[in-house]
């Protein structure tokens, strides 16, 4: 975002935005950064950040375009820039791990899974965010976005300032190893699997 | 999704091409889908039996994900606090 804006909209006007299109956003983006960094007063440094930011670049916000995805946007920038930077667990292993898994466009669709659909449907919700906490930072944002808040291909392509190609490849990749970890719980819950069959 | 589908038994057991098959299935999932998909959908679940089973199986990882995973609650704090910020720059 540019220091430099035009005049765009009155106090009484951000006002307006800000309680009525940041505000109401406020659970998902807590939600967001807690799972981001597993820490509830850096979820609420990220977040608060983020409103901060939001207020004062509020002039480069299109009224009528999607706030929650631009508020998305801030946070994911502030974790990559300010969080991971002062943070003391910097996450170079498993980020090399997944641009290595970036580099390639060979993406194999044909993985299959063992895990059943009833095992799934049985797993508690503890086991269900363990696997999702378990996953790399990246692959784990994807799923977040595109899962649990429902942002569409695009919207997630500019949150994330990658091409919509790559959201897809790492949407799958993701889910890939979320069914990996899934499986193993269903085995050691004692959750049926057709690899026991 | 059509239940009538689940009994066919005539789906082939190999899908001719997995690659592209599963990424359309999770675009449709994903509601990044073309205005012809549902049909597109039909045909495929109706008739092979990989595309049957992965879109199932995402189908219900997606719904576990959206309905059971942990949400935690807004520090009561943080919205006075964002708002107090908020007035010290204005």
């Amino acid at each position: 975002m540019s220091e430099v804006q035009r005049k765009k909209y009155s106090d009484q006007e951000k006002n307006r935005i800000f309680d009525g299109e940041f505000m109401p956003h406020i659970d998902s983006m807590y939600n967001f950064g807690y799972r981001l960094t597993f820490d509830e007063d850096d979820a609420k440094d990220l977040v608060q950040d983020t409103y901060l930011k939001a207020y004062r670049f509020i002039n480069s916000f299109e009224q009528g375009t999607n706030a929650k995805a631009w508020l998305f946007r801030i946070l994911k920038n502030s974790f990559i820039n300010d969080y991971r930077k002062k943070s003391k667990q910097p996450a170079k292993v498993d980020y090399q791990e997944v641009e290595t898994y970036y580099n390639s466009d060979d993406v194999d669709y044909g993985i299959t899974s063992d895990l059943r659909v009833d095992s799934v449907k049985d797993m508690l919700g503890d086991e269900i965010s363990n696997a999702l906490n378990s996953l790399a930072v990246d692959f784990r944002t994807v799923i977040i976005l595109c899962d649990l808040e429902g942002f569409t291909y695009e919207e997630m392509a500019k949150i994330l300032d990658i091409p919509i190609g790559t959201v897809r490849s790492r949407l799958h990749r993701a889910r890939n190893l979320l069914k990996d970890k899934l499986r193993s719980y269903a085995q050691d819950m004692g959750y049926k699997t057709d690899e026991e069959e | 999704m059509d239940n009538n589908l689940e009994g066919t038994g005539e789906r082939k057991l190999q899908c001719n091409d997995v690659s592209k098959c599963f990424q359309l299935l999770e675009s449709i999932l994903d509601g990044n889908d073309a205005p012809d998909s549902q049909e597109v959908l039909k045909s495929k679940l109706a008739k092979c039996q990989p595309c049957f089973e992965h879109y199932h199986l995402e189908a219900a990882i997606k719904e576990v994900l959206r309905t059971k995973c942990t949400k935690h609650e807004v520090p009561s704090q943080l919205v006075e606090d964002i708002r107090q910020k908020i007035e010290e720059i204005k």
